[in-house]
């Protein structure tokens, strides 16, 4: 997976300087238990020196005045649904690169003299770009904002002069529910607004109903030795299919069962009948069509891009027949493993991807129909653990699969302020050992939080040694909030950001690719968010019927017991209570009992 | 203040007053019992209604069947012939994997292991689960689907486990779940649940349940399928106790019975009512069935081991002979899991302390609850009463309100606490032997032993007596703040008891209720009603009535109870060794006291 897209951005980044300013590209790819992975990429460039003569191009306008207004010099947003099942999918698309956790995630970059008018463009930017991405971006306010110090690297080169007053931002919004009002203003910021290419396969009833999506919009500048700075946008829509769903006609999108006799079946079972049917194999080898998983066909090709870039390319098997509409050129690559297509400008286009012909009934093996994904680097899934009220704890499980090579990472994690975490209690064990392993934990980078003021920051820099998994635990308290705190709508908890995993590359020579002189290569991938459940006030329910009722009789109770039972006397009239007595007391008590004991020893000499 | 302080005043001394508290106490404890019997009428009880609007129960079309059916045949075969050859548990959790893999689920599993000794069950398996995880959602909420491999009754669950894998295949092909769906297949119907849900919430016990692989979001609720029965059925049956009493938001039994009754027209029973009828009678029983499994605490279907973490869950049953086939059960699942998934947050409306007297019919806790608490009040009235008395001069006629009442007011002799409070705490603590003994007994000595401790347990009060008399010979004050002391505490206790259980409550108030009125009577006679009401006496003749079968009935309580406290946690045996026990060793105590002169003492 790595190398293809790397494959392809290498491409786009030697085309980019030459040619065109404006790219699109769709890779299509099967992977195991019938998903589809559908990486959707648009890259338009415009040179730094237009851009700030306020002279657009391919660069969106709106897009790009907020930017300026700013002072952003490089940004990143991210909508992101679902999750990515990397056990059967392996490794990520873009490695990571390109994903947000669920919710919207926004970082970038400001240019700023000092703190405040730092913290004032921040507001600024993420003011400006909720109006244009109709997504709450305006709740990211200091509560949910951190200053990644390990995390991020700037992806753009940056002249040397301004990087001090350069200052990252990160914020994120968990709860944010990603649909179709993020995606039109997703679609108007391409120079061809969804209209032709693939852009018109970018349909919300589709999109939303993946199994795993990401919208992605990053901004950099650009600086090739030699050559004038260029500001690139790319843009890029990950998803993955579910291709039983997907293919679901429209208008009768009901997953009823299907006839009887359209059930495929396992004949080989012994009781096999007409009315019983062992169902066969839930696989890969499925045959569909683009304008069946996409809803509609492609319109021919966007007029602006690049002509030499092929828009559609498929990574399956050479064995797998490939059909398409007319006036389509394939281009095979050498391997085997992938093909492109060029399009008729004007032409619709749709391709058709056939079952593999298989002898039996047996499933054909997996090799056969899709590529194998590949393994990522590190598995990592968090969970809670305990329950209860006040404490509760935190558990990430980090697999290393590879069996030679140890990875090395920053985990990042922004909690909200009413998470507050025991950073005594932070623990890295390794699986099968149950002493901690303070070696595997390299760095850490606490910022506490405030109430009410500020989230924690926690920035933890560590290694997994190779085929091993470590458990990353800690603890933490739950606050009590006030009860105007808790928001108005159904309280189904508090979600917690998805933690950001940054794979560190220990070896150099990545920024030395011809390409990669853009950016620092980077290898992401996050977690699920969590949902946290606080104490929760709840004036309806019986328990405080219990305890009004229970205080209000303890109360009367008591004192109607006081004045029935109790001897009122003056302090002068009754015994004396002082140590002493009680002491003489005791003494008259156990002096009578050893008595009573000797006179019964007495007896029995 | 003063007014009313000095009109309590004169009310203390009031001679009158002294002679009330019995049958106040008594007038209590009837009240008590006859609110129980009032609330299956009309007036008293509600009729129930689904407070969380979120679960529009049966308000969708459910799609299970048709060709479904074919695959459940086939998944029955599997089923049947793994059930037929007897398979081990790892056999049959590689088979289970294999379909759940052919739908296209990722399954994991965990073993555990418990060891009790008493229970004589060395519960150790391995639970088989699979996840779909919510199409479109992030994992942080879920709901469980349960089949245990073997029901209650230990009957391999054929139907049960075949319905679940046919739902899986069918649950994958939605795309509308906002929760994440696990399918859990356990061995057993008690350990089984108790170790995944313990190891999904990270209490391991110390490495005897292992930690599950896989995990969803949080559980926000579970219904298990009970289905072993063969052939069609007509109604469902709603299992709903937890461990210790506790019970599911009403509103999951609400959405059941809509749906099972209102949607799918099938019938609907709780607590083993196989025959619905509503009138009186029907509602009471069903009432007291429910409370005295509520009393007894134990776990009445996988779900029960879900409650306790606060995740609602029901177990389901077909039964009857009607003409519901499997795929109408499963149609019934279906509802019940879309309803859950309309869930926003976790059930919290309705009602978590009620009771039920018929499928539509319930009392809330505020309506039940005086019924428990008078029973426990009147103890602490008669414990009062004693502690007045007591303060009184013995054998001295108080005089009425004419004369100097302050003068009368200071007729108090001095109370001599010592020995009470001693006799009081040496009960208290002996409630901790039988817990111990009937814990840590071997499963196969545990009706002998229980019978040896029935003998002893008659005897004790006796000997108990005989030392007491013999040595320390406590005065008539001394037998009054003895029993005042014990009332009070199980006043206390019971009082408590009733917010949290108040089945278990009310069921050991009612037995211990003739403790209320012991007096030192000095004669063997009268301790022999008490020696009935004993607990160990109450568990032979109950288990002996309900299994008519002796002693040997008696074992497999204890065992079941052991079970309960070594593996979930049932509190119960606590309440009867150590609140019950020593309040009746004491009152019988108190009934083969002889009191001796005051003077001898002193």
């Amino acid at each position: 997976m790595r190398r293809f897209l790397s494959f392809f951005l290498l491409s786009f980044l030697s085309f980019c300087v030459a040619a065109s300013d404006y790219h699109e590209q769709l890779v299509l790819r099967p992977l195991p238990l019938s998903a589809l992975l559908a990486s959707f990429n648009f890259r338009s460039n415009t040179s730094l020196s237009a851009f700030e003569a306020h002279n657009y191009r391919f660069f969106p306008r709106s897009l790009g005045q907020i930017l300026q207004h700013a002072g952003t010099r490089e940004l990143h947003l991210r909508f992101s649904l679902g999750r990515w099942d990397a056990e059967s999918w392996g490794a990520r698309p873009w490695d990571g690169a390109k994903e947000g956790g669920t919710g919207v995630e926004l970082w970038a970059w400001l240019e700023a003299a000092s703190e405040d008018e730092a913290d004032h463009k921040w507001l600024t930017l993420t003011n400006a770009l909720s109006g244009l991405f109709c997504a709450s971006l305006n709740f990211i306010d200091g509560t949910r904002t951190t200053r990644p110090v390990m995390s991020f690297r700037p992806e753009g080169n940056h002249p040397s002069s301004n990087s001090t007053n350069m200052r990252l931002f990160y914020g994120v919004l968990p709860r944010e529910v990603v649909c179709t009002e993020n995606l039109t203003p997703f679609l108007k910021l391409l120079p061809c607004k969804g209209k032709a290419g693939i852009a018109t396969l970018l349909d919300g009833h589709k999109l939303f109903d993946a199994s795993w999506q990401s919208m992605a919009i990053d901004v950099r500048p650009v600086c090739l030795p030699g050559e004038e700075c260029i500001l690139e946008i790319e843009q890029t829509i990950d998803m993955v299919l579910d291709i039983d769903r997907s293919t679901r006609p429209r208008d009768n999108p009901i997953p009823r069962p299907p006839p009887g006799h359209e059930l495929k079946c396992d004949t080989s079972k012994p009781y096999h009948s007409d009315d019983t049917c062992y169902p066969a194999e839930y696989g890969a080898n499925q045959q569909w069509s683009l304008a069946q998983i996409f809803g509609r066909p492609m319109k021919g090709t966007c007029p602006l891009s690049d002509p030499k870039i092929p828009p559609v390319c498929l990574h399956v098997p050479d064995s797998r027949g490939v059909y398409t509409s007319g006036g389509v050129e394939t281009i095979t690559s050498k391997d085997g493993l992938s093909r492109c297509f060029k399009v008729q400008p004007e032409a619709e286009f749709d391709l058709v991807l056939s079952h593999v012909e298989t002898e039996g009934v047996a499933p054909p093996a997996l090799a056969g129909s899709i590529i194998k994904p590949e393994t990522p680097s590190l598995y990592a899934e968090r969970s809670f653990t305990g329950y209860g009220q006040e404490r509760g704890g935190v558990q990430t499980i980090l697999r290393n699969p590879s069996p030679d090579k140890e990875v090395e990472f920053v985990y990042m994690e922004s909690l909200p302020w009413f998470m507050r975490i025991y950073l005594h209690t932070l623990k890295a064990r390794l699986d099968g050992s149950l002493t901690e392993q303070t070696s595997l934990i390299d760095e850490v980078y606490y910022r506490p939080a405030l109430d009410r003021a500020r989230g924690t920051q926690l920035e933890i820099r560590m290694r997994v040694p190779p085929s091993s998994t470590v458990f990353l635990t800690y603890d933490f308290e739950k606050s009590i909030l006030r009860y105007t705190e808790y928001p108005p709508d159904a309280n189904r908890g508090f979600d917690v950001a998805a933690a950001v995993i940054t794979i560190l590359d220990d070896d150099d020579d990545a920024k030395s690719t011809p390409g990669g002189s853009a950016s620092v290569s980077s290898s992401n991938l996050r977690t699920t968010t969590l949902l946290l459940s606080l104490p929760t006030p709840d004036f309806s329910m019986p328990y405080n019927v219990i305890i009004f009722t229970s205080t209000a009789i303890a109360l009367a109770f008591g004192g109607m017991f006081n004045i029935l039972v109790r001897r009122f006397v003056a302090a002068d009239e009754g015994p004396e209570v002082s140590l002493k007595r009680l002491k003489t007391r005791l003494q008259t008590k156990l002096g009578g009992l050893f008595k009573k004991l000797g006179k019964a020893e007495l007896k029995n000499e | 203040m003063p007014r009313l302080l000095s009109g309590a005043f004169r009310l203390k001394n009031d001679p009158r007053i002294l002679k009330l508290p019995p049958y106040l106490s008594l007038l209590c404890l009837l009240v008590g019992i006859a609110w129980l019997l009032l609330l299956p009428l009309d007036n008293y009880s509600r009729r129930t209604y689904i407070s969380e609007n979120a679960l529009l129960p049966g308000q969708v079309h459910t799609y299970f069947g048709g060709s479904d059916q074919n695959v459940f045949r086939a998944y029955k075969h599997e089923v049947n012939s793994l059930a037929d050859s007897n398979a081990t548990n790892p056999a049959i959790n590689d088979k289970l994997s294999e379909i759940f893999a052919g739908i296209g689920l990722k399954t994991a599993r965990q073993r555990y292991g418990y060891r009790s000794t008493s229970s004589g069950v060395e519960a150790h398996g391995e639970n088989i689960y699979a996840i779909l995880p919510a199409p479109r959602g992030d994992a942080t909420e879920a709901i469980v689907l349960v089949a245990a491999w073997r029901n209650v009754k230990g009957e391999v669950n054929k139907n049960g486990v075949a319905l679940l894998l046919t739902l899986a295949r069918y649950f994958r092909r939605w795309s509308l779940w906002s929760k994440d769906i696990v399918f859990l297949v356990t061995p057993d119907s008690a350990a089984g649940p108790q170790a995944w849900v313990d190891a999904y919430h990270d209490e391991l016990h110390g490495g005897r349940v292992g930690s599950l692989p896989v995990k969803g979001g949080a559980l926000q609720g579970a219904v298990a399928v009970d289905f072993a029965r063969e052939g069609r059925f007509r109604s469902v049956h709603v299992a709903y106790d937890g461990v210790n009493g506790q019970l599911p938001n009403l509103d999951l039994i609400n959405s059941v019975v809509s749906i099972a009754g209102g949607q799918m027209g099938m019938g609907v029973g709780i607590q083993e009512m196989w025959e619905q009828r509503d009138g009186y009678r029907e509602r009471l029983d069903t009432m007291l069935r429910g409370m005295l499994k509520q009393g007894l605490g134990a776990a009445s279907g996988p779900h029960s081991a879900f409650i306790p973490y606060h995740v609602d869950a029901v177990t389901l049953q077909p039964y009857g002979e009607g003409w519901q086939d499997e795929m109408a059960m499963g149609r019934v699942i279906e509802g019940t899991f879309r309803s859950l998934n309309n869930l926003l947050e976790k059930l919290h409306q309705s009602f978590f302390f009620y009771l039920l007297m018929g499928t539509e019919r319930f009392v809330s806790i505020g309506t039940y609850l005086p019924s428990a608490m008078l029973v426990a009040a009147n103890f602490t009235i008669m414990a009062i009463a004693l502690w007045v008395k007591s303060g009184q001069p013995e054998g001295e006629v108080v005089p009425g309100l004419e004369g100097k009442k302050g003068e009368k007011a200071r007729l108090v002799t001095e109370r001599h606490l010592f020995l009470p409070l001693g006799v009081v705490t040496v009960a208290q603590a002996l409630g901790v032997v039988p817990l111990w003994v009937f814990n840590h007994t071997p499963a196969s000595l545990q009706t002998t032993v229980f019978a040896v401790f029935l003998v002893l347990n008659t005897a004790l009060p006796h000997v108990l007596s005989a030392i007491l008399t013999r040595t320390y010979n406590p005065t008539t004050q001394q037998y009054q703040l003895i029993t005042s002391f014990s009332l009070l505490l199980l006043g206390m206790f019971l009082s408590s008891l009733a917010t949290l259980n108040f089945s278990l409550a009310l069921i050991v108030g009612l037995l211990s209720s003739p403790l209320s009125f012991v007096r030192p009577a000095g004669r063997v006679a009268w301790s022999v009603p008490l020696a009935i009401i004993s607990p160990p006496a109450v568990l032979a003749l109950t288990t002996a009535v309900v299994k008519d079968g002796g002693l040997a009935p008696v074992g497999d309580v204890l065992r079941e109870a052991a079970f309960g406290w070594d593996v979930m946690g049932m509190y119960t045996p606590v309440v009867v060794w150590c609140v019950w026990w020593p309040a009746w060793l004491v009152g019988n105590l108190v009934v083969l006291g002889r009191p001796g002169r005051k003077d001898k003492v002193a």
